[in-house]
């Protein structure tokens, strides 16, 4: 019986072209045009925006490098190449690279508002959130990347990466310099500009200083990633509201009240209702997120994470749906749903973060963007989508829980008695 | 078998249906006639167990429903006045999903639509969006659906509202036959006259939440038995004409149409050569004048002063 009304409520939607596109086609579109138009800017290449980083030496860079030498000068290489060592070492010493060419670069000196730190501070700047990354050079990290390059030792030395998960664009764009500082070093691009001839140094392309090893917020969101995400968690309220509508059109056409008159318990059918509303919007994310993986290589690092995060938030629409459709049912009216349609779910978007990272501005705003469903949902995919394991997200997952319990309560309570009831 | 005893139903603003009662005993078919606004949707969605009645009872087989709908849903068909059905689905997926609330699938669902479709005409649109039907067919597929179950007992709501005549013949052409080879029983609602006269061996007349008859269709006619029911006819009417019909004491009720008026006087009085001097003195041309006996509607001018579809 109610595999027969979600298989009805199945045909009905897939029939419905202009459907279709709202659910499906419009979010498409909209994570194309906002992933690319607002990628410069969500993938940090504004001026306005100021990104606050710290950095924390465990080492003293100069003494790495002079012990560096000292120690090549007592071991067995030709003095010629001692020589030349000697020379180039100091200029590729990469922290000073680092601090001095990249982060005080002309470019990004107005963006980055770079801050040396001592280690004895780390605890503190880790819990200050005004920080979008904490970056950890540990001990002999300069040591070992002279060795890796100059020496080819396999040591692969790596920074620590803090990201302030509260911080979306600012810890994207520390994660999108360090990046691109990496690569730079790899080509050897970056040490051609300095005139360094590198046949003379032999870099070994292969072995990398400066690995970005992601500790706490690990990979970096795109603008696509961000908009598949903010645009899912939106269009997947459009379910509610279409099989809603579909709902309260059984009752209009009287269609109910052969149901009732069936003998069919109500509350069958009301049932039927939730599950429509929330398999659908199971099968609405799983397609849109498809569509983002195989287009814009949105992946998600963890599957059944996704999932689970995705079977919440379908639960919550679906208990929005035997909502919507009780209070239409309840008014005789399909405005509710309409309203809901038009100006609630614009209003639930926004605040939930959909259009864009409104959370990142105030404490306030996130939280309150964390109390719509969509917007813990988001907040939910944004966090495993970084790596995080599904436990980091379980306060969100129990909110969307509880949203979804409370409109499955208050649907069934306002859900009429009797068929034509008025 | 089912009635309605003292039966009101209160709508915020209207009072529906007041004490109203009302049978159908097995076998029969009984009409429920009355203008639009009258309370017989009302009426038997409380028969049908749609809605609770404010006050009074409803009763299947001397048990009240009102607790335990159960046994009355099980041999229960109902066509609404609405087009109850999914205009996005086929003729075939509307009666499958129909036919699998009643808890009927596979094999014997199949054959059942296959024997609905036949009897309804729509065998060669089975597979037709309902949404592309005409309003004819939608109205037999409405029926259709209703009937899935071999129902005993059978409701129909103005089930010929709005479509042509050939649809309308072969609906009541079904109802009939429905009736007399599977002695199903029938309450058939409508507002139009001739139907009710066609089809039903019982009527019941309805007018602002009342009963204003009931009775065979003898019975209802006797109503009339003292007076005749005169039609006169001309090309067109002028007011002074109208206006001495009007005036004058011995005639009952007026209907006027464009063509026609109809009046009802006493059966002692003989109108012929009064209304031949009233068109005389009025410069009218008459082209009949004729006694009918009475019908249905004449029934409802005598009751209401009104014409049924007023
Ligand atoms: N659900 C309802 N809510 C309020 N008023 C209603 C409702 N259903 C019917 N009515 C009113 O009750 C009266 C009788 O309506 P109805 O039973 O539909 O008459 P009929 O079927 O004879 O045309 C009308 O005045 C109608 O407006
Ligand atoms: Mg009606």
């Amino acid at each position: 019986m109610l595999w027969q009304i979600i298989k009805k409520q199945a045909l009905i939607l897939l029939r419905n072209p202009v459907q279709i596109l709202l659910l499906l086609g419009l979010p498409i579109i909209l994570i194309t045009i906002l992933g690319t138009a607002l990628s410069n800017w969500m993938d940090g290449e504004s001026i306005e925006i100021n990104v606050k980083v710290a950095m924390i030496e465990q080492e003293d860079e100069e003494k790495q490098v002079n012990q560096f030498i000292s120690d090549i000068e007592s071991g067995v290489i030709p003095e010629t190449a001692i020589e030349m060592i000697k020379e180039t070492a100091p200029q590729i010493a990469p922290i000073g690279i680092l601090k001095d060419s990249v982060f005080k670069s002309e470019e990004l000196a107005n963006m980055i508002d770079l801050h040396e730190a001592k280690p004895s501070e780390k605890e503190e700047l880790l819990d200050d959130s005004s920080f979008a990354a904490v970056i950890e050079v540990p001990e002999n990290f300069t040591y070992d990347t002279l060795q890796t390059i100059m020496l080819h030792e396999d040591i692969s030395p790596e920074l620590r990466v803090y990201h302030n998960e509260q911080q979306e664009i600012g810890a994207n764009i520390v994660s999108d310099i360090l990046t691109q500082f990496q690569e730079q070093m790899t080509f050897g691009v970056f040490l051609s500009e300095k005139g360094i001839d590198l046949d003379a140094i032999q870099i070994d392309t292969n072995e990398l200083p400066g690995e970005v090893k992601r500790i706490n917020q690990g990979n970096p969101i795109s603008s696509k990633d961000y908009y598949t995400i903010g645009m899912a968690v939106m269009n997947v309220l459009f379910m509610a509201t279409a099989i809603g509508w579909i709902s309260f059109h059984e009752k209009a056409t009287h269609v109910f009240d052969r149901v009732i008159i069936a003998n069919v318990s109500k509350w069958i059918y009301f049932l039927g209702i939730l599950l429509s509303g929330m398999i659908f919007a199971f099968i609405q994310l799983l397609v849109l997120f498809s569509f983002a993986w195989i287009v814009f290589d949105v992946t998600w690092p963890d599957l059944t994470s996704f999932l689970i995060v995705s079977l919440f938030i379908s639960i919550s629409v679906g208990g929005l749906t035997v909502l919507l459709a009780a209070i239409s049912y309840r008014l005789n009216s399909e405005n509710i749903i309409d309203f809901f349609g038009s100006v609630v779910v614009s209003l639930m978007a926004f605040i939930g973060g959909s259009f864009f990272p409104i959370g990142d501005s105030s404490k306030l705003l996130q939280t309150l963007g964390d109390l719509t469903p969509n917007g813990a949902g988001m907040s939910a995919y944004l966090t495993i989508l970084r790596g995080e394991g599904i436990s980091e997200v379980s306060h969100h997952l129990l909110y969307i829980l509880g949203f979804a319990i409370s409109s499955i309560i208050i649907g069934a309570l306002s859900f009429p008695k009797r068929g034509a009831s008025a | 078998m089912l009635e309605l005893v003292d039966s009101t139903k209160s709508f915020k603003k209207v009072k529906a249906v007041k004490k109203l009662n009302m049978f159908i005993e097995k076998g029969e078919i009984v009409g429920l006639l009355g203008p639009n606004g009258a309370g017989k949707s009302t009426a038997i969605s409380m028969l049908s167990s749609l809605m609770e009645p404010t006050s009074g009872d409803v009763r299947y087989c001397n048990k009240s429903i009102l607790k335990n709908p159960a046994p009355l849903r099980k041999i229960l068909g109902m066509v609404p006045q609405e087009i109850a059905l999914y205009e996005d689905l086929t003729a075939i997926e509307n009666l499958q999903f129909f036919g699998r609330l009643y808890r009927m699938k596979g094999k014997e669902l199949q054959r059942k639509i296959d024997v609905i479709l036949e009897l309804i005409g729509l065998t060669d649109h089975r597979k037709d969006i309902v949404k592309k039907f005409s309003g004819g067919m939608k109205r037999r597929l409405n029926i259709g659906v209703a009937l899935l179950h071999d129902p005993e007992v059978i409701i129909m709501d103005e089930p010929t509202v709005g479509i042509d005549p050939q649809s309308r013949n072969y609906i009541l052409e079904t109802v009939k036959r429905l009736n007399e080879e599977r002695q199903m029983t029938v309450l058939y609602t409508s507002h139009y006259m001739e139907e009710v006269e066609f089809l039903c061996d019982r009527i019941y007349i309805m007018d602002k939440g009342n009963l204003i008859a009931s009775g065979t269709k003898q019975e209802i006619k006797q109503i009339l038995s003292a007076e005749n029911t005169i039609s006169i006819k001309a090309d067109r009417w002028n007011d002074a004409f109208i206006a001495s019909i009007e005036s004058s004491p011995t005639i009952h009720r007026i209907k006027v149409e464009e063509k026609e008026i109809t009046i009802v006087v006493p059966k002692e009085v003989n109108m012929f050569s009064e209304l031949a001097k009233m068109a005389e003195q009025a410069g009218l041309e008459l082209r009949s004048i004729d006694i009918n006996s009475p019908t249905l509607e004449d029934v409802f001018l005598h009751l209401t002063g009104r014409a049924l579809r007023d």
